[in-house]
């Protein structure tokens, strides 16, 4: 099976500006139905990123291919294969839902009776089947999106490519939203390629995560793994003088780092368990105030990865307090 | 099973062909344009003019009603190029009207809609587009121009004989390519106008504009270094010369011929097809 999205040392130069830097990932496997997430603050090329995968942009270097096809040179071949869903209002105006959406089938491709069949399927299926003869401009913002989508799907594309589908959505809108993309995945085999802003979002329907900082590639990970694993974080607080504990977690492989003064995240790895962290405790003196844990979450490997985590720093030693054995 | 019972089910039928998706857009611009009265009008008025060359055209085959009216009137009544050239210049105002009338609403609520990522995300890049949106005027331009242009050659052949169409052939496809220019370059103009104003009516008024103002330019230009070449910047000056031309009609010795006409009609159609690539981009990008 080949990968959805192949890039390699891709470069994208704006004017007088490189916004993607040498950009290099595998994404996706075709015909798995997997969804993948485009992460990164403000300006960190993400939309860049999907516009040259759309071919609206050159390379200056590198190459991008979707589904095996040079988004570049064989921009016909990978623009047959998928749907876009842009982020802003995009419609075409004084026309029917009806009719907008049977357009867009058959520039995509589809013969006249099928899109127009398919166009009423579609509207149905996002929830717009009472209102698909009122004018797309008429609508109001979340109907709007689910006609984006709706326009975006409608070919049967197999790689569907979704540039903030929750925005402006209410909770309502937004879970009928990530309730389509998840099937879109599960009964209809599309592959998703998911840009939002919304960790929550990402998390609760993406498999693989791409985390993009400053026009390159910070973290990448499957997200699926990473729910396998039995990697948990905890959140650890203790007063006394806590600088040895950062050599005392790194004998028994686990990582931590200080977030302020007497106040820990670690992470442990497989097959330690939470009673090594009283023992170190102990071992160190340490009085423990708040001792809490929880399983690794989209935000904190975003927040790591983007760098607003600060790696572990040693700490101005703690007024002395009486041990009491690692307990409280 | 009723559509809305029977759920989503992703298409993998048979696919067209890219002619036929190229097709689809002037389709759809056709189907709304001819919903509007004013192009309905605005193309019936503009087959007068030919009812009226047809006219002509019969009595110019039929000299026994007019036998008595001399032989300055004969040298009148003849159908040859020059009647051609009279025949396109009137024609080309009613479809200069109709390219203002129909051009503005190609293109811009294309743009004000932003749903031109929607066409380019799909398998036509900016090239198809334009040739499309060129395809929608051109078939309306064509009905007012080509059309009646050539029944009129027809009509004539029929009552002259084949024999004048065999010896006048120069003017079928004088009138053919001098039309097929005219529809490109008001095409252009007007998709271009309506790339660039976004309001409709505003939209309309710059394609008349553009050739009041660039004609009125030329003439100024004449007058003021007491010079004829700049009437080669008047379009509706230019392609008069092209078809005289095509048409096998002296071009007055006092203005630019033919070969100067026919560069700067193909300079204005490059440039304006530079201006129109220019803006239509599937992304603003600032620089």
């Amino acid at each position: 099976m080949s990968t959805v999205v192949e890039i390699e040392n891709l470069r994208v130069w704006l004017g007088r500006r490189e916004i993607l830097k040498g950009i290099t990932c595998r994404l996706g496997v075709a015909g798995a139905g997997k969804a993948i997430g485009l992460l990164g603050p403000n300006g960190a090329g993400k939309s860049t990123l999907i516009q040259t995968l759309l071919g609206f942009h050159a390379p200056s270097a590198g190459r991008a291919r979707i589904l095996g096809f040079d988004c570049h040179t064989q921009a016909r071949e990978v623009k047959a294969r998928i749907g876009y869903m842009p982020e802003n209002d995009s419609f075409i105006g004084n026309m029917t839902a009806v009719s907008f959406i049977r357009f867009m089938a058959e520039i995509s491709g589809l013969p006249a009776a099928a899109a127009l069949e398919k166009a009423h399927e579609v509207l149905f299926h996002v929830g717009l089947g009472e209102a698909r003869y009122r004018q797309v401009g008429t609508y109001s913002l979340g109907m709007k999106q689910m006609a984006k989508l709706a326009q975006a799907i409608v070919h049967g594309p197999e790689l569907v490519i979704l540039d903030e589908p929750t925005n402006g959505l209410d909770p309502a809108a937004r879970r009928k939203m990530l309730d389509l993309i998840k099937e879109m995945k599960a009964q209809h085999g599309m592959n998703v390629l998911l840009c939002s802003h919304l960790l929550n979002d990402v998390e609760e329907v993406c498999d693989e995560v791409l985390i993009l900082k400053d026009g390159q590639v910070v973290h990448q990970s499957d997200l699926e793994a990473e729910r396998r694993s039995n990697r948990r974080f905890v959140q650890f607080e203790v007063s006394g003088d806590d600088r040895g504990l950062l050599e005392a977690l790194r004998a028994v492989n686990a990582e931590g780092v200080s977030e302020a003064p007497g106040q820990w995240r670690i992470v442990l790895p497989t097959g330690v368990e939470m009673s090594a962290l009283w023992r170190i405790a102990a071992s160190q003196n340490l009085k423990v105030k708040r001792l809490t844990h929880r399983r690794d979450t989209l935000e904190e490997i975003f927040l790591k990865a983007v760098g607003h985590l600060a790696p572990a720093q040693p700490q101005p030693a703690a007024p002395p307090e009486v041990p009491v054995h690692g307990r409280l | 099973m009723a559509v809305y019972k029977r759920g989503y089910q992703k298409y993998d039928g048979p696919r067209t062909s890219h002619a036929e998706r190229m097709l689809v857009i002037p389709r759809f611009a056709w189907e709304r344009l001819l919903s509007q009265k004013a192009v309905t009008v605005l193309m019936v008025v503009a087959l007068f003019w030919p009812l009226l060359c047809t006219l002509f055209v019969y009595l110019a085959n039929h000299s026994e009603l007019w036998s008595g009216f001399g032989a300055g009137f004969k040298r009148i009544l003849a159908v040859n190029g020059k009647f051609f050239v009279v025949f396109m210049n009137v024609q080309s105002v009613f479809a200069l009207i109709l390219a203002a009338v129909a051009g503005p609403g190609l293109i811009a609520p294309d743009l004000v809609n932003n749903a031109l990522p929607l066409y380019f995300s799909r398998p036509l890049n900016v090239r198809d587009y334009i040739l499309s949106r060129m395809l929608v005027l051109a078939g309306i331009l064509g009905l007012v121009t080509i059309i009646p242009g050539l029944l009129l050659l027809s009509i004539q052949t029929g009552m002259a004989g084949v024999d004048w169409l065999w010896n006048n052939g120069r003017l079928f496809w004088g009138v053919l390519a001098g039309f097929t220019l005219w529809i490109l370059i008001l095409s252009l103009v007007a998709m271009t106008s309506s790339a660039y104003i976004k309001w409709r009516v505003v939209a309309g008024g710059g394609v008349l504009a553009f050739f009041f103002f660039t004609g009125g330019a030329a003439e100024m230009i004449n007058a003021v270094f007491r010079v004829d070449w700049a009437s080669m910047f008047n379009p509706s000056w230019a392609i008069e010369a092209v078809w005289m031309e095509l048409l096998g009609v002296e071009i007055p010795p006092d203005r630019p011929g033919f070969f100067e006409c026919a560069l700067s009609l193909s300079g204005l159609c490059a440039g304006l097809t530079w201006m129109l690539t220019r803006k239509l981009r599937p992304v603003e990008v600032v620089k």
